[in-house]
């Protein structure tokens, strides 16, 4: 019955005395640091504290040697120095006195339209007690002459935009490893979002009214200029016409050979007629409109082409480039037929210009954007 | 049966909705672009080809001005020669299009020059690189040897007439008021000058003051103020002739702040009498005058509509400096500025749709633009003092005056895009004020 009680307290008793005696509670020794000593012997003791003590003797420097006495300074006669000869001042005639200047009578200048109060000077502000703000005040744009849908800060003085856009050169695939020289993009130009006039400026002091009134030889005759008269489009040399080639029926060639090579009658390479592919995302869609974007510029364009509107439909290669010759005003709104003319070719050049090296789109949806058609709406460019 | 007849129906929508996926898939993809940038348009004019003997210098000059004039619009930037990777050696030659693409061209301007006696030639073409085409065709202008410039303003017309669809402002003139001498005597006398400051050309001495010259819509006849008299009175300037005439008014009052009627047979001024200030027309062949403002308030500097309809003018009929438009046959006037500080000298464009004007607030000057309902004021300039707004034939350049600080402050002519860009000074002898655009020259 007190089997238990017996396991127990043996237990207990085997614990407290591994307490007591197995060092759970006995600290560790403290950390002590090892040195080098080096065992000196008696003759090496006396020699090293012999050294240490000064001298006894010192030997004797030698003397500068006294410098030679100088040189006697020969005597010199000395004679007082004969006066300057100056020359007799020559005499000149009293001139003239100058002849009284005839002044013409001063006419007082006619009446002006104006009050004989003087401008109100600009009062200067009352001084105020004026809390330093917190934050930082917001930088205020500075015109430049570009502007963009993103805000472009100045370049490095040292990265100039130049003429001819440059690309940063990317490495191709892993090759051989070459030590290059690294190439630098050229300088993106510096842009602003919104068209910074002078009005945005600091304010300066300015009279309060203008100080001018209220309202404010004969000629050669003007230089002849005819009416223009229009120059004959020069036409591109006339290719010369090549041999006439005996009549082939390259139909029935064609539908030969590929009854004997056993293929359909459309060739394999034509563009699918459907699209192909899985729909384009809105990111990839949204990448072609930026990139149209940055070459759509309507900088140049009349206040009425900017309230055109106009559908552009291309037809794209696929490598991303637009076939020029496509490129067609499906229609327009909002202006006249020559405003949208003049929307439609910016909208063309901003095609041509961006596509020139291809828009990033996937080939493997190429049915999906073979043509594409563009609505270019310049009313959030107006009000820039 | 009903089942069968539901289940047949169901299939022929599924394959409606089928084939109409199908067929949307087919469209052509449609993206739609609102943003784009803005900014000059890179063009490209190698030296004009002198196609005689001593049109070498001509050639060169000619390219020059149409180059300047073009950049000098903010809407144009000229690719330097040195970027060229082809040169154009001959009219007639083909274009290498790649070679202008390379260097970002977008136009290009070619030309050739010929000279025979006093006989100029002048022709060019102007080609959309991008597109590989010429844009509309070439055109061709004869006229003397002393007028080359108004050959080249002409080309650059038609180049910006082309690419914006605008009509150009290069070939015209301006009238001003030219300033020499110090602050407190200062000397002023009527000139004319290209619209580039070129070629000017003084049309009054310095005897009397001047102000406010306005050119005809012929461009033939100028109006302006003159204290000749001893009071402000208005004279009429045959610019061919030399002649003037002063438009009669009664003894006693002022006249002043004429400006043409777009027919160019009345004018329409102020007229201060009893110290009183209205606004009055004058027939210029018949000498009838008529008033079409009678209010105690200073009312002065109208401004006819295009159409000649209405006429903008500034009052203080409210307490306040403002602008209002009224019938041209007088009557009840509209006030169309509300914003803060005081409107003056107001001014319809040529195209009939802003009115552009001088805005004093907070300690400064602006010249500014709105629509004629007050709507879309937009402030284009800010200084010690810009009055004096006067249009370029196109509507779509300002010219102006602005006074600089100081005692020994003076005044020169500015000229700035109604958008608010391109403000730059005007190139004149000496300093100048007033300035009043003419029409394109004929």
């Amino acid at each position: 019955m007190h089997t238990g009680h017996y396991i127990s307290g043996a237990g207990h008793l085997g614990l407290i005395a591994f307490m007591l005696f197995g060092r759970v509670f006995t600290p560790d020794p403290e950390p002590f640091e090892m040195q080098e000593v080096s065992v000196l012997s008696a003759a090496e003791f006396d020699a090293l504290v012999a050294a240490s003590q000064s001298p006894q003797q010192a030997s004797e420097v030698e003397q500068p040697v006294a410098p030679a006495p100088p040189t006697p300074i020969p005597e010199v006669a000395a004679t007082p120095d004969s006066a300057i000869q100056q020359p007799p001042p020559i005499q000149s005639e009293t001139p003239p006195p100058d002849p009284t200047p005839q002044v013409a009578e001063q006419t007082p200048p006619p009446a002006a339209d104006v009050s004989d109060t003087a401008p109100e000077s600009p009062e200067p502000p009352a001084e105020v007690a004026v809390l330093v703000p917190e934050v930082a005040p917001v930088a205020v744009p500075r015109p430049v002459e570009r502007v963009a849908p993103e805000a472009v800060a100045q370049p490095d003085p040292e990265a100039r935009p130049d003429v001819v856009e440059q690309q940063a050169t990317t490495p191709d695939a892993p090759a051989e490893t070459v030590v290059e020289e690294a190439q630098v993009a050229t300088a993106p130009e510096e842009a602003t979002t919104e068209i910074v006039t002078e009005a945005a400026e600091t304010p300066k002091a300015a009279p309060n009214q203008s100080p001018r009134p209220p309202a404010r030889r004969p000629t050669p005759p003007a230089p002849q200029v005819a009416e223009p008269v229009e120059v004959p489009t020069p036409t591109p040399p006339t290719p010369t016409p090549t041999p006439t080639q005996p009549a082939v029926d390259t139909d029935a060639v064609a539908a030969a050979l590929a009854e004997a090579l056993g293929t359909p009658d459309t060739p394999a390479a034509t563009a699918p007629a459907g699209p192909t592919g899985p729909p384009l995302t809105s990111g990839e869609k949204e990448s072609l409109r930026l990139a149209v974007s940055a070459c759509w510029n309507v900088g140049s364009l009349s206040s009425e082409a900017l309230r055109t509107t106009v559908v552009v439909s291309v037809a794209m290669n696929q490598d991303g480039t637009p076939q020029t010759n496509t490129i067609t005003m499906t229609s327009s709104s909002g202006g006249s037929q020559a405003a949208a003319g003049q929307a439609f070719e910016a909208a063309r050049r901003a095609i041509i210009r961006c596509g020139s090296r291809g828009y990033q789109l996937p080939l493997d949806k190429f049915g999906q954007w073979q043509n594409i058609e563009m609505t270019f709406n310049p009313e959030r460019m107006r009000i820039k | 049966m009903i089942l069968r007849v539901l289940s047949t129906c169901l299939a022929l929508l599924c394959a409606l909705a089928v084939t109409g996926t199908a067929q949307a898939q087919q469209g052509p993809l449609r993206i739609e672009i609102t943003e784009g940038v803005i900014e000059p348009l890179p063009f490209a004019v190698p030296s004009f080809q002198p196609e005689s003997g001593d049109a070498g210098q001509l050639a060169v000059d000619l390219a020059r001005v149409v180059s300047e004039d073009l950049v000098g619009s903010g809407l144009f930037r000229e690719i330097p020669a040195s970027a060229f990777i082809s040169t154009v050696s001959d009219f007639n030659a083909p274009v290498q299009y790649a070679d202008w693409k390379a260097i970002n061209a977008q136009a290009l301007i070619t030309g050739a020059v010929s000279v025979s006696g006093n006989s100029l030639n002048v022709k060019f073409r102007l080609y959309d690189v991008f597109s590989g085409a010429e844009l509309g065709s070439g055109l061709q202008f004869s006229g003397t040897v002393d007028g080359w410039r108004r050959m080249a303003h002409k080309v650059a017309d038609a180049v910006y007439s082309r690419i914006t669809g605008e009509g150009g402002y290069f070939d015209s003139r301006v009238v001003y008021v030219s300033e020499t001498g110090p602050k407190e005597n200062r000397q002023k006398r009527l000139a004319v000058m290209d619209y580039d400051g070129a070629n000017v050309r003084y049309l009054t001495d310095s005897s009397s003051i001047v102000l406010a010259p306005r050119f005809s819509p012929s461009g033939d006849r100028i109006l302006y103020t003159s204290y000749e008299s001893g009071f402000p009175r208005i004279y009429v300037l045959d610019i061919g002739s030399v002649q003037r005439r002063v438009l009669e008014s009664a003894d006693g009052t002022m006249s002043f702040a004429p400006r043409f009627s777009p027919s160019g047979n009345t004018v329409v001024y102020s007229l201060t009498q009893g110290g009183n200030t209205d606004i009055y027309t004058m027939d210029i062949g018949t000498g009838q005058s008529t008033r079409l403002t009678n209010t105690p308030a200073i009312e002065t500097a109208p401004s006819y509509s295009p159409d000649g309809s209405r006429i903008v003018f500034e009052s203080d009929r409210s307490g306040s400096q403002q602008l209002y438009v009224m019938s041209a046959s007088g009557g009840e006037a509209q006030r169309i500025s509300f914003g803060e500080g005081r409107y003056g000298t107001p001014v319809w464009s040529p195209r009939g749709d802003l009115v552009a004007f001088t805005k004093q607030n907070k300690g400064r000057f602006h010249i500014g633009v709105m629509r004629l309902d007050g709507s879309e004021e937009r402030l284009l300039t800010a200084s010690f003092l810009d009055e004096g707004p006067t249009w370029a034939p196109n509507g779509r350049v300002i010219m102006f005056a602005r006074e600089t600080q100081g005692a020994g402050g003076s005044s020169s002519l500015y000229s700035v895009d109604i958008s608010g860009r391109n403000l730059k000074p005007v190139r004149t002898q000496e300093g100048g004020s007033d300035p009043s655009w003419s029409p394109l020259q004929n």
